[in-house]
This record gives C-alpha cells, sequence and structure tokens, in this order.
C-alpha cells in the first residue's frame, strides 16, 4: 500500500484519517445538547402536550413550523445535485456531495417533528393500521418515505467509488469499506454501470423532490383556513425549500471549508454561482410573497382580511417584516452587488435566509390558527422551553450527523474531482462541438 | 486492483440488500392494507388506487436499480478476477 499521504488529493482523505482535539468537544456539547431535547421529550411524554406553549386555538406551534422548515432545507441537496448532473455543469464536483448529506439528514429530522407533535406517539401506527388516503397528512407520509429512500440511495451509489478508493488507501475500518464498496475496482463496466444508474436515480429524484414539498403545502391549502386556502401554496413551497436549502449548502460549504481546509477545492466561484441562484430564488420568492398576499387582498374577505393584517400589524408584525427584510432586501442588496458578494457577504446573507424562512414557516402556520373563525379570544403563542429545547435538538442532530458522516466518507466527491481533472476538459469539449456548428458547417 | 470479498462480508451484502426488498414489500402490505380499509369504508377508492399506482412501480424501480449495482459491481468484480 503506497502513503496516502503522497495523494493529490490527500486533504480530501485528511478529515477520515486526522482527528484534531476539537472534534472531541464538538461532538461532546452536540451530544450534550440532544441528551437535554431528549429528557424534555421524555418530560413531554410524562406530562402531555402541556408542557408545550400549543392550547386548544393554536394547536400547531414549533413542532410543525420545525416540520415544514426541515423538510424544506432537504430540498438542498438532492434536487440541486440532480439538477447540476444532468445539466453537466462542471464546477458541481465538490459540491455535490456535501448537498446530497444534507437531505439525508435533515429529512430524517423533519419527518420525527409530526411525531414529536402528538401527546402519544405511540400514535402513529394509526397512520399504518388505519390511515386513509383521502387525508393530506398520509399523502405527506408516502412522499416523505419515497423521496428519503430515493435520496439515500442517490447518496449511497456516487459514494460507492469514493469507500473503494478508502477500502484500497487506508487501513481504517477496512471491513466497514469493504462491506460498502460491493466489490467495486474501478472497471470501465462497473464505471457504466454506476453512471447508468446514476441517471435513472437523477431523473426519478427531480419530481420526487418537487412532489414532497408541494405535498406538504397540501396540508395547509387543502383545508379552507384563512391565509392558507391558496392555489399558490405548492410552487411557493417548493420555491421557499429550495431557497431554504441552498442558504443551508452556503453555510455548510462555507463552515466546512475552513474547517478542513477545502479552500483549494470550494473556490470563490462556487460561491459565486450558488450565490446568483440564492439572488433568483430571493426574488421569486418575493414575487410569491406578493402574490400570496396580493390576491388576498383584493378578493377582499373578510376573515381572510383579518389574518392579512395580523400579520402586517399584529403581534407578529415583527416577525413578518423581519423576514422580508431577511429573505429579500439583505439578499437583493449583497447579492445584487460585486462589492459585497464576497465570501463573509454570502455567509451572512445565507444565515440571515436560514432565519428568515424559519420566520416565514411561523408566518404561514401560527397567525391563521391564531385567528379563530368561531367565537374564541385570539391567541398569541409562545412557545415553552420544552419546544425550544427540542428544535435546539434537531439542529445539534443535524451538526452532528453531518460531523460524523465527515469522519467515515470524503465530504468531497474525491472520484468526481479525479475525473473531472483527467477527463473533464475533453468531454467539456466534445460537448461544446456537439453543441455548436462548426466553421465547415456555417460556411 | 482486483477484490475478492470474504464470504461473511458478502453474505451481509446479500442481507443488507435484502433489507430495501423488505421496505418494498412493507409498503407493498401497507397500500394495500389501506385499499382494503377504503373499499370496507367506500372512502376515496379512486383517491387509493391512483397513488398506490404511483408509489409501488417507483419503490419498484428504486430498490430495481440498488439490485442492478449491486449485482452488476459483482459481475464485473468476478470476470475481473477470472481474467
Amino acid at each position: 500500500m503506497t502513503d496516502i499521504r503522497q495523494e493529490t488529493d490527500y486533504t480530501l482523505f485528511r478529515p477520515i484519517l486526522e482527528t484534531e482535539k476539537s472534534f472531541y468537544w464538538i461532538v461532546a456539547t452536540l451530544l450534550g445538547i440532544i441528551f437535554w431535547a431528549g429528557y424534555m421529550y421524555i418530560n413531554q411524554i410524562i406530562y402531555g402536550l402541556g408542557v408545550t406553549g400549543l392550547n386548544n386555538t393554536v394547536s400547531w406551534g414549533f413542532y410543525i413550523i420545525n416540520f415544514v422548515f426541515f423538510i424544506g432545507i432537504s430540498h438542498a441537496g438532492t434536487l440541486i445535485s440532480a439538477i447540476l448532473r444532468l445539466s453537466q455543469a462542471e464546477w458541481r464536483r465538490p459540491i455535490t456531495r456535501m448537498a446530497e448529506v444534507i437531505t439525508a439528514i435533515v429529512l430524517l429530522i423533519g419527518a420525527v417533528h409530526p411525531i414529536l407533535d402528538l401527546g402519544r406517539p405511540d400514535r402513529i401506527l394509526n397512520v399504518f393500521l388505519f390511515g386513509r388516503l383521502q387525508s393530506p397528512l398520509l399523502w405527506d407520509v408516502t412522499a416523505i418515505t419515497t423521496y428519503f429512500t430515493a435520496s439515500t440511495i442517490y447518496l449511497y451509489v456516487p459514494l460507492i467509488p469514493d469507500i473503494a478508493l478508502l477500502r484500497d488507501k487506508t487501513d481504517k475500518y477496512k471491513w466497514f469499506y469493504q462491506f460498502l464498496s460491493w466489490g467495486y475496482i474501478g472497471t470501465e463496466k462497473q464505471k457504466h454501470i454506476l453512471e447508468r444508474a446514476m441517471t435513472i436515480l437523477m431523473v426519478m429524484v427531480i419530481p420526487i423532490a418537487v412532489s414532497v414539498h408541494t405535498v406538504i403545502s397540501f396540508i395547509f391549502s387543502m383545508t379552507i383556513q384563512p391565509g392558507w386556502h391558496s392555489t399558490i401554496f405548492g410552487p411557493y413551497f417548493v420555491v421557499g425549500a429550495i431557497f431554504s436549502g441552498t442558504a443551508t449548502l452556503l453555510v455548510v460549504m462555507i463552515a466546512f471549508r475552513k474547517m478542513y481546509h477545502f479552500e483549494n477545492y470550494l473556490k470563490e466561484i462556487h460561491f459565486q454561482y450558488l450565490g446568483l441562484l440564492l439572488l433568483i430564488f430571493a426574488i421569486l420568492w418575493g414575487y410569491f410573497t406578493f402574490s400570496e398576499f396580493v390576491t388576498g387582498f383584493y378578493g377582499n374577505e373578510p376573515m381572510e382580511m383579518s389574518v392579512i393584517l395580523y400579520k402586517f400589524t399584529g403581534p407578529y408584525a415583527v416577525f413578518f417584516w423581519l423576514m422580508v427584510v431577511l429573505n429579500f432586501i439583505i439578499p437583493v442588496v449583497v447579492l445584487g452587488f460585486k462589492r459585497l458578494k464576497t465570501i463573509k457577504g454570502i455567509l451572512f446573507t445565507s444565515m440571515g435566509v436560514i432565519v428568515g424562512m424559519w420566520l416565514e414557516r411561523l408566518i404561514i402556520v401560527v397567525p391563521s390558527l391564531s385567528n379563530p373563525r368561531l367565537p374564541y379570544d385570539v391567541h398569541f403563542y409562545i412557545p415553552s422551553l420544552t419546544e425550544v429545547s427540542l428544535f435546539m435538538g434537531g439542529i445539534a442532530v443535524f451538526c452532528l450527523g453531518f460531523i460524523i458522516f465527515s469522519k467515515l466518507f470524503p465530504l468531497i466527491s474525491i472520484w468526481e474531482i479525479e475525473e473531472g481533472r483527467n477527463e473533464g476538459l475533453e468531454e467539456a469539449q466534445k460537448r461544446l462541438e456537439s453543441y455548436l456548428p462548426s466553421v465547415e458547417q456555417v460556411k | 486492483m482486483t477484490q475478492k470479498t470474504p464470504k461473511w462480508i458478502l453474505f451481509f451484502q446479500y442481507v443488507s440488500l435484502g433489507f430495501i426488498w423488505l421496505l418494498v414489500l412493507g409498503i407493498i402490505v401497507w397500500i394495500i392494507n389501506l385499499m382494503k380499509l377504503s373499499n370496507y369504508l367506500h372512502d376515496a377508492q379512486n383517491a387509493t388506487i391512483v397513488i398506490s399506482l404511483i408509489i409501488i412501480p417507483i419503490f419498484i424501480t428504486l430498490a430495481g436499480v440498488l439490485s442492478y449495482v449491486f449485482f452488476g459491481l459483482k459481475r464485473a468484480n468476478r470476470e475481473e478476477i477470472t481474467k
């Protein structure tokens, strides 16, 4: 076995082979948060949903907000990765893996949230035993299960060549990599098999990803609740999901670039391109938000208007306007001007977008419920410590999952980088020649 | 570099591949149960049939792709070893 330190892409192997002391501190802190969240959840099981800020009027709060938020973030990965791979965008190579990992982890976290929202979690079994497919809630279960299965397979298949590299070039967890590499040795036939499988998965994953968030919007829009009953909710949710997903991908890329010294792989150009995507989605999000309110405003239905005015001027107005600033004004200003569009600027904007998109979910879920159509009082919902702890727990699980993944597998696809370096130029030239007419053809 | 997988690892690889088919089987059983229930209750039978017609083939295709990769890689590996 040759010394792995001599490898051209040793930087990508290093996080797996070398562990700094800070790693253990980070893991211990994250585990501490997760245990605390676990304790609070056990408390909730014992005492029931009374420990939350939920009440008869506002029966959906933090858990459903976080469910929609986390599922939304999951769109970053597989969807962006599949679109970039299908369009053969060469700059995709160092970012697809991170995007795919985000999807797999966040989807799991999101899927757990409806169970947290149940006072009796054992009743989730009723979905499987006595579910009724006329309910959008059951559509959610099927859509999320499908998306999770598809995106996990889509993460695993392109990972096989890298697992084989780890099996052949390192001594760590040899049996584990041998088990997962499925006998891959890099023959032409094997490469062809993987390529064919990836193409099928890419084509499948895009409509599945779009359908998942559309179906999630249905749990709101299929009701006749003011502020929810809207035909625009499907695409509005998809746009918001890709928007928050791209922002999360950018934050993760910047964090791990710094942590593992990936500066030579994740270059300024990658952030510029993804920053442009973020800007486009900020404008799209702004347009959809405007459309959502202008149609309600034009209709002037009394119940719809009371919810709209409650959002604009009521106790949630501060969150509403902060959402507009974070999701629209800051991205357009920072990403629209070249001087501000630095990596720091993109990080600041992306973090703002993540917070802003969480606030958007809050603004969708709570004000509609706070304004009951029956003669009850208007209710202001304040989350309890249990709900906040479980949210923190969810974020900690995401960070821990990502860090553990980075200790077992390369966060940047090594074989794709090698392939790009060795064959990318020739391939791109061939592709260009196939797109454009040659001088002889034109003459 | 040719690789011969130890038998115990091969066994667990087959078992892990079996899990995806177990999941597909579970989904099919679940959907059939929901169809029976909707038929019994006369409740949205058409929607149930349409959803199952979409879901079941998707899961079979996903498991099929994974199996294709597994057996394809194994066969190519064997061919390389016997060369």
